[in-house]
This record gives C-alpha cells, sequence and structure tokens, in this order.
C-alpha cells in the first residue's frame, strides 16, 4: 500500500526540480529517505533523465542510489500543468510530464514485488489517467491498491 | 541449442529501471524456455563490466557511453513502458537464434 501522505494532487510547479524537491521534502519529513537525497536524485536527472512515454502520455520517475534510502517508498504528484522532463532515452528530448512517481528502493533484489507492481502500473494507461484527474485521495488509493511497498 | 544467457542490464542508476526490466525480460522469455541471469549497472560500469566477458547482450534504457561493446544492445524503453513490448521481444528473439546459428 502506498502512504497517502506522500501523494500531492494537482501541484503547482514551475519545473521538474520544483517537482522533485517537493515532493522528496514529503519523503524527508517521514525519514524514508537521507537528507542528501533530494540533491542526489536532482544531480541525476540532470544527467540521466527519466522521462516515459506511455503512448503519448507522460510520466517521470526520479530515483536515485539506495544508499540515499532509508526506507522504500514512492511518492506521487499529478501536476496541475505540465511540467518538462527529459526523456530517459534521449536526454536532448524534452516531455511535458503530468504524473511524477519519485522513488525511493532500498534494495531492487529484496524488491521485486515492488518493482513488478510498478511496471504494471506503467502498462495501464487508463489507470495512469485515471490517476492524473483523481480528485482526492482515497481515489489513488483505490487506484494503487496493488502497489506492494 | 543455448538456452542460458547472460545479460547486462544497464539503467541510469544501475538498480530501479535496470531491475525492472530484467525481471520482466525473465519472466516473458521463461514461456519460451529461456532462461536469463541479469547483471545491472549503470552507463558508466557498462563498458568495464562489458569487458570482463561472458556477456551476450544488452539491454538498455538510458544512453550508453560511446564504446566498442561487442555485442547486440537492445533499447529496452518500450519493455518498459509496454509501448514497444512485442517489438522489444521480437529483436531479443532474433538476437538470441542469431547466437544459437553462430
Amino acid at each position: 500500500m502506498i502512504d497517502l501522505d506522500l501523494v500531492l494532487l494537482d501541484m503547482q510547479a514551475r519545473t521538474w526540480r520544483d517537482v522533485i524537491g517537493k515532493l522528496g521534502k514529503l519523503m524527508l519529513d517521514k525519514n524514508d529517505v537521507k537528507d542528501s537525497y533530494i540533491d542526489a536524485v536532482i544531480a541525476r536527472e540532470e544527467e540521466l533523465p527519466t522521462g516515459l512515454n506511455i503512448g503519448n502520455f507522460y510520466v517521470a520517475i526520479p530515483h536515485t542510489d539506495s544508499n540515499h534510502v532509508n526506507k522504500s517508498s514512492i511518492a506521487i504528484a499529478t501536476l496541475k500543468s505540465p511540467v518538462e522532463f527529459s526523456e530517459m532515452i534521449n536526454p536532448a528530448g524534452k516531455i511535458n510530464v503530468e504524473l511524477v512517481f519519485l522513488l525511493a528502493v532500498k534494495d531492487p533484489k529484496q524488491q521485486v514485488t515492488l518493482l513488478k507492481s510498478l511496471m504494471a502500473l506503467f502498462q495501464n494507461k487508463q489507470l495512469l489517467l485515471k490517476l492524473k484527474s483523481a480528485k482526492d485521495k482515497s481515489e489513488v488509493a483505490i487506484l494503487l491498491k496493488d502497489i506492494v511497498i | 541449442m543455448k538456452k542460458r544467457f547472460k545479460v547486462l542490464s544497464v539503467c541510469g542508476s544501475g538498480t530501479v529501471t535496470s531491475s525492472m526490466v530484467a525481471l520482466k525480460l525473465k519472466d516473458a522469455l521463461d514461456e519460451k524456455g529461456i532462461s536469463i541471469a541479469a547483471t545491472e549497472a549503470k552507463p558508466t560500469e557498462a563498458l568495464n563490466l562489458i569487458s570482463g566477458g561472458g556477456f551476450d547482450f544488452i539491454i538498455n534504457t538510458s544512453p550508453l557511453i560511446a564504446g566498442d561493446y561487442g555485442v547486440p544492445i537492445i533499447n529496452a524503453v518500450g519493455f518498459l513502458t509496454g509501448f514497444g513490448e512485442e517489438e522489444f521481444i521480437e529483436n531479443i528473439m532474433a538476437v538470441i537464434n542469431e547466437i544459437n546459428n553462430k
């Protein structure tokens, strides 16, 4: 189950750095990540971005090395207006992202279920669209009930 | 016929995305009676690991650093997003068949 305290609906942000900073702060408040986490995610995003094209719907999955993480968790933002991220496979390409999943993964080898459930999420564009238009967190909880952290 | 393949899975952090696509590929190939052993790596680690030898092919979701990898490289972003999944598996099977026909 995802932590609904880590969900922000209709976030207003101007840059991808804002999005990561705001979501990362939520994780930091819960002590899920270390003080170094936000800067590490931003540095990684600059060099190796995480924007993904899910059939003309754009999401981003910023994350970083597990040594900045205390406990695996996921923070989610739906964006009021799309924010520009760069594309994972082609960092020169800019995309207008509408949904951001900030990932903190402690040990990928131990988290097969989490990674598989995340993958399943990206395969389901309808679900992503519903998530994007969710009006309250209880909707998000229902939509993401299959995410196992 | 070879049925076990060593795969280098490359993503930006060398952990999260590369593990996801490796897990998914493992499942997809299991159905075809093919097994893979995947090693996850960052782009900066890939060339070094490959030169250690033994890898059959590379799958990647972040760009690789330019260099001579000496094995087929298959873009796995479509596999990650599900948009381009069949094409990715076709590419993988073409590489596997080529290895087996050598």
